[in-house]
């Protein structure tokens, strides 16, 4: 798929529809805090890499790998694209780039998710060739069985596929068993059956930390 | 301002456009909280009041006081009306109800956004004649100045001046520390410039904790006994 057939392709910054420019303000500051420090492990991706930063977690496990978090709540595929294209690449060399979006590309199909997906990891490939590029699973969302579970579900078995073949980039699939017998998502690992409570993130973010650090032992020196 | 007149006084719930239904299926959950608990603190709003049960502050300082915790991300003044006439104030009788919303009316001005808070402060007063209130000044947003900054400030003007009328309302502004001499916010009180972090959830409950402490002392239990 062309990327100019694909919008989830297609680098597009978010219009600051609401009036206070926050979106700029992140990119901006994200592009600056870039300049002055050496990341190993760069995130990037929505709300689910950027509230990461927020909790404990974050400190514990991944503050000490020389981390770095670029999560934009509400970022699609687009968005992200258009970030790491302008700027926010340019002055760090993180081996690590763990990437997590997807989940906010409305109204987009699960290929054209994924083709968003596969544009970023280029442009990652790109910019940075030395860099192996970690895919996190779209998780599951809503209370009960609803499309966008069977969306997110297939995004991830088509970028599972698709980067099969690249060696410079691998999948995670960051589900520890969320969806409950009943078919629910509880509250107490979903405050809004979309965001992850503290102790959510601290299940799936062992598996993470262990992933990244045995590629950051495999990185060439 | 009327209802008829107010568009930020409309009840209404949120249309499920993302389609995972997950704004109802939170008020359905706190529906059924209230057919479960007994709070003594109601917490009510938007995002600011739902991200601070996430952190470690909720626990230690709001979890002891009883408090339930009913805050949407992304709710208008509209939402929280809402979802209050439907369930969200049925069997309960919390001593105290904390407002916090109105930084998503997007689409109001400041007057039908304050008009909306009132609104919202009438309710829950007629419904539940023997709790105070407590209603959160807007928050000013953005890594610099601009114009939902002062028309929060205006929301807040609005309603320092109008609430107390209503009868057991306080209005607190905790927004005061953020904005520094050079008008910028810093991330490390905002991550993104509207929400708040873990410390400065710390820095603004400790005003908030001591005011509701104020406020359950004042009406103690043999009291309310008294006035049923």
């Amino acid at each position: 798929m062309s990327e100019d057939s694909n919008p989830a392709a297609t680098p597009t910054p978010c219009e600051d529809i609401q009036g206070d420019g926050r979106w700029m303000s992140l990119h901006n500051r994200f592009v600056s805090d870039s300049k002055g420090k050496e990341p190993d492990v760069l995130f990037v991706g929505d709300s689910l890499v950027q509230l990461l930063h927020e909790f404990e977690v974050w400190r514990k496990l991944f503050s000490p790998l020389h981390a770095l978090n670029f999560g934009v709540g509400g970022d699609a595929t687009h968005h992200v694209l258009w970030r790491l294209m302008n700027g926010e690449l340019d002055y760090i060399s993180p081996k690590v780039v763990v990437l997590w979006v997807g989940t906010n590309n409305h109204g987009h199909t699960p290929e054209q998710i994924c083709g968003g997906i596969m544009a970023i990891i280029n442009v990652i490939h790109q910019k940075l060739p030395h860099a192996h590029t970690l895919v996190l699973g779209l998780l599951p969302r809503g209370k009960s069985p609803n499309p966008l579970r069977a969306r997110n579900a297939s995004v991830n078995d088509l970028v599972q596929a698709e980067v099969a073949s690249l060696s410079h980039a691998s999948f995670l699939d960051m589900d520890p068993g969320f969806i409950q017998s009943d078919g629910s998502i509880a509250h107490q690992d979903m405050y809004d059956y979309l965001h992850l409570t503290p102790r959510a993130y601290q299940r799936v973010c062992q598996p993470l930390h262990e992933r990244i650090r045995s590629l950051l032992d495999k990185h060439a020196p | 301002m009327s209802t008829e007149e107010n568009p930020a006084a409309e009840p209404a719930p949120v249309i499920d456009v993302q389609g995972d239904g997950r704004w109802m299926s939170q008020h359905n959950r706190f529906v059924q909280e209230c057919k479960d608990a007994e709070p003594d603190v109601l917490f009510v709003g938007d995002s600011m009041v739902q991200l601070m049960q996430q952190y470690e502050v909720w626990r230690e300082v709001f979890s002891p006081l009883h408090a339930l915790n009913f805050g949407i991300g992304g709710d208008t003044t509209c939402n929280v009306l809402w979802r209050l006439q439907n369930g969200e104030l049925e069997n309960i009788r919390p001593r105290v109800v904390v407002l916090w919303v109105g930084t998503n009316n997007h689409e109001h001005t400041a007057d039908q956004v304050a008009g909306g808070i009132l609104a919202i402060a009438k309710l829950v007063l007629s419904r539940l004649p023997k709790s105070k209130m407590i209603v959160l000044g807007l928050l000013p947003r953005g890594e610099f100045p601009n114009p939902l900054r002062e028309k929060n400030a205006a929301v807040n003007n609005l309603l320092r001046a109008s609430l107390p009328q209503l009868g057991p309302v306080q209005f607190i502004d905790v927004g005061g520390s953020f904005v520094h001499s050079d008008g910028a916010i810093s991330s490390r009180d905002m991550f993104d410039f509207l929400h708040l972090t873990a410390s400065a959830y710390r820095t603004i409950s400790m005003t908030l904790h001591e005011l509701l402490l104020q406020m359950l002392e004042e009406m103690p239990q043999e009291r309310r006994a008294l006035l049923v």
